[in-house]
């Protein structure tokens, strides 16, 4: 909106004075406050409220984030106090026995938004399941299952550097050896072309509703003190309003040729991040011993992600080539994220962290599909996104991920 | 008028009863141990009952697979289980706070009670609370005890917020007098009186409970206790085939003989009883959480009180502050009456390690009706009278739990040390 939209659109109003009451401007912006302040202290110290004490409380809420197996004679439960009010875990049932168990951070009580790893000597069998129930001081009792148990790897100095590994080959190497499509992308036509980029975006689309998925998954295990959904939102939102930011900044600054390279920066931000919930994914997933990363999973990872790298390089098939530093930059931000995530999953997971990530990465996906439109249809202003060949590149994407995906279920 | 009103009375009142029985009490103001104990219980040894508690840096044999039992011990307060077992109420002597007598009336003795409920706060294992109704203050309530033939006056007043009676499982020729919503008084609301009168039928040990609606809930929330009926040896003498499995025409001189010795021995005014280490247990449990199951078991309420305090899982082990084993004189035979309150759960059950006993199921009669058995199991509202001989056994532990392992893993395992 411009200033003469505003002008027409006034409503003939005051005009605003330098000095309202004849005071200084920064006096009266901080008259609300005070007195903001002043109704805060009068309900802090005075009580208006009290016909309203009913002596009710809120229900104690703890929830039990996650659980290690670090050898078969040990388990550890990780719980997060999501109530209003301070709870005392005064007896632990495993299979509803009482048990013998020691709480990290020096006392049984949890303050609000308190986090504590319950230590229980017990020798579980692995594959059967295992009932853990605290009994709170007032009787309730939080119970949690740990389904299929199995040993929780650890973290050594060779798992550190073996999930290195493994996210090499699950996300730097396919981003590369996608990006190698680059040269035969340069001679295509406009329409193959447009085509790539379309199939780029259904495979982002597709990155996109998986975040969705995992997100809805890890939602069951965020303490409900964090609120997940507006973590989740937040997230999201956050991270298309940075990126977009980012994006306005540097067109602001350049002109069209490098617009390309940006968007090719973006989308490798784009699928770093997400590469980067995968990672998390992955790691946490070993680490909890529920998956035995072994080479079909990897090279399911790789077949999977080997598309994410013409999605990249993508934007750049037109116009100057970029410097080669440039494309070992995207192949690092795009592949390997899944390094850091994987290290990060296996050795200090959170759900409520898992949960944000995934957001970011949803918001980036969301944010570069939109700028790889603008792409497609930057290239010649006339032309339609939804021609049939892109609606089937579209189509072909998301088909290409789902099936490939089907390998790699963690 | 207007219901938070209602409340307000009721809280007041429960205060004033509740200030009433805590006056009558021995002035013994337990000190809070559960913060002492509960950092103890950190600093190493896991401060277990059951089979064990483990020391800091000690990762020997027995510890390694962690043990079953109640981290902590029980704040003092409230009613102590170790006391409970051995309190008898008898009109002539009994616990403090319960205001009880014997007198003669139109040429019949009367044991009189004055009984009141209350809400009340218990712990039924260490640090774990349970919002309990009870009478007198105690869960399970207090003990009665009686000969046949007296008449028990129970003077009930109601101090909770709810409406409640009590209901004796005696042979009760008075339907006014059965403590239920439908006959006599009905329910007494807060602040009502009634009393009761019972006619103390047939010898054995028997069992009274709230009888108001929901009775689940009533029964479950504390609302019971035990009366025991002894046999009056004279009467034994007169009607002996009452008392045993024998038609009159079967029973000798010396069977006679053997059933008054018997009666003399169960009755609590005959010197003979003095020779017999009697103990109450009331099998109950707790629904802490609301879902119609019991999180805690336990004999007299809190869980594994008769366990031990801690052990290093190769035969050491010490008694705790609240949590200790029930000391016998091995020389001395040991009656258990055994009463089963649980909610929820269809039986309950008794069972000894190394020992093989007696079983009289509600007591009403004097010659066993299971010999030589090691588990009995009873439903709700049954009960019976168990008799041990530790004579020929070695000294030391000697486990007696539910043979439930769930009850027994959630509370309801129990030591006798025999000495």
């Amino acid at each position: 909106m411009d200033d003469t939209d505003t002008e027409r659109r006034s409503d003939g109003g005051v005009t605003v004075q330098e000095q309202p009451f004849g005071l200084p401007r920064w006096v009266v912006a901080i008259v609300p406050l005070v007195l903001l302040a002043a109704v805060l202290a009068y309900l802090f110290f005075g009580s208006p409220f009290a016909a309203l004490a009913t002596g009710g409380s809120a229900l104690p809420d703890v929830t039990v984030s996650y659980t290690t197996l670090p050898n078969e004679e040990t388990v550890l439960v990780h719980v997060t106090n999501n109530g209003p009010r301070t709870v005392t875990v005064e007896q632990v049932l495993v299979d509803e026995a009482y048990w013998s168990f020691q709480m990290s951070g020096g006392d049984r009580t949890l303050e609000p938004l308190e986090s504590s790893t319950i230590s229980i000597p017990y020798h579980w069998e692995p594959g059967w399941d295992l009932n853990v129930a605290m009994v709170l001081s007032d009787g309730a009792v939080i119970h949690h299952t740990i389904v299929a148990p199995a040993m929780s790897p650890g973290v050594t100095g060779e798992i550190i550097g073996t999930l290195a590994v493994v996210g090499l080959f699950v996300g730097v190497i396919p981003v590369v050896l996608g990006m190698l499509w680059l040269p035969y992308l340069r001679s295509v036509s406009d329409r193959a072309l447009h085509a790539v980029l379309v199939f780029a975006v259904g495979v982002l689309a597709f990155l996109g509703f998986d975040a969705l998925v995992d997100v809805e998954e890890f939602m069951e295990s965020v303490p409900g003190g964090y609120e997940g959904p507006f973590l989740f939102a937040l997230g999201v939102a956050g991270s298309v309003l940075v990126i977009q930011g980012i994006s306005a900044w540097q067109e602001s600054r350049t002109e069209g040729e490098t617009s390309r390279l940006r968007t090719a920066y973006l989308v490798a931000v784009s699928i770093g991040l997400h590469n980067l919930a995968e990672g998390l994914a992955i790691g946490t997933a070993f680490a909890l011993g529920r998956v035995e990363l072994g080479a079909f999973l990897v090279v399911g990872f790789l077949v999977h992600n080997v598309t994410e790298g013409p999605a990249i390089v993508g934007p750049l098939a037109r116009g100057r080539r970029p410097g080669i530093e440039h494309f070992a930059a995207l192949g690092l931000i795009g592949g390997a994220p899944v390094i850091v995530g994987a290290w990060i999953g296996s050795y200090a997971f959170s759900p409520t962290l898992g949960v944000f990530f995934l957001a970011i990465g949803l918001g980036a996906i969301l944010q570069v599909v939109w700028e790889m439109a603008d792409l497609v249809r930057g290239d010649d202003s006339l032309a339609s996104i939804g021609t049939p060949v892109n609606a089937g590149a579209f189509l072909f994407g998301a088909v290409f991920m789902y099936v490939t995906g089907l390998f790699i279920a963690l | 008028m207007s219901p938070s009103l209602d409340y307000e009375r009721a809280r007041e009142y429960t205060e004033a009863l509740e200030g009433r029985l805590v006056d009558a009490l021995d002035g013994d103001a337990g000190v809070s141990r559960r913060a002492v104990l509960g950092s103890l219980g950190l600093a190493g040894s896991a401060a277990l009952m059951g089979t064990g508690g483990a020391d800091d840096g000690h990762d020997g044999g027995g510890e390694e697979h962690g043990n079953f039992g109640a981290r902590g011990e029980f704040d003092e307060g409230e009613l102590d289980p170790h006391e409970f077992l051995r309190t008898f109420n008898t009109g002539f002597d009994g616990q403090d706070n319960l205001t009880q007598d014997v007198f003669e009336e139109d040429g019949e003795r009367i044991r009189y009670f004055e009984m009141t409920a209350t809400d009340t706060t218990i712990e039924v294992a260490p640090g774990v609370e349970f919002s309990a109704w009870a009478y007198q203050g105690q869960v399970p309530g207090p003990t009665l005890r009686v000969t046949e033939g007296d008449r028990i006056r129970v003077k009930f007043t109601n101090g909770s917020r709810h409406a409640h009676t009590i209901h004796p499982h005696l042979k009760n020729l008075n339907p006014k007098m059965d403590g239920i919503p439908q006959n006599g008084p009905g329910v007494l609301e807060q602040g009502e009186s009634f009393t009761y009168e019972w006619k103390a039928q047939p010898a054995g040990v028997h069992f009274y409970h709230c009888h108001s609606l929901p009775l689940k809930a009533h029964i479950h929330r504390g609302l019971y206790g035990s009366i025991i009926v002894d046999p009056d040896p004279e009467r034994v003498r007169e009607k002996p085939e009452e008392y045993c499995d024998f038609h009159e025409s079967q029973v000798t001189p010396e069977l006679t003989e053997e059933l008054v010795a018997r009666a003399k021995s169960r009755n609590h005014e005959y010197d003979e009883n003095d020779e017999v280490q009697e103990l109450v247990m009331i099998m109950n449990g707790f629904d802490t959480n609301f879902d119609g199951g019991n999180e805690v078991y336990a004999a007299n309420t809190r869980a594994f009180a008769y366990g031990v305090g801690e052990t290093d899982g190769k035969g050491n082990w010490k008694p705790g502050e609240t949590k200790r084993p029930i000391q016998i004189d091995g020389q001395k035979p040991v009656r258990v009456y055994l009463v089963n309150a649980i909610e929820f759960d269809l039986i309950n059950s008794f069972h000894t390690h190394s020992q093989f006993f007696d079983y009289y199921d509600h007591g009403t009669t004097l010659l066993p009706t299971h010999q030589t058995v090691d588990t009995i199991m009873q439903c709700q509202a049954q009960r019976g009278i168990i008799e041990l001989d530790y004579s020929d056994h070695e000294p030391g532990l000697y486990m007696f739990h539910a043979h439930q392992s769930e009850f027994a893993e959630l509370g309801w395992m129990s030591f006798f040390e025999v000495v």
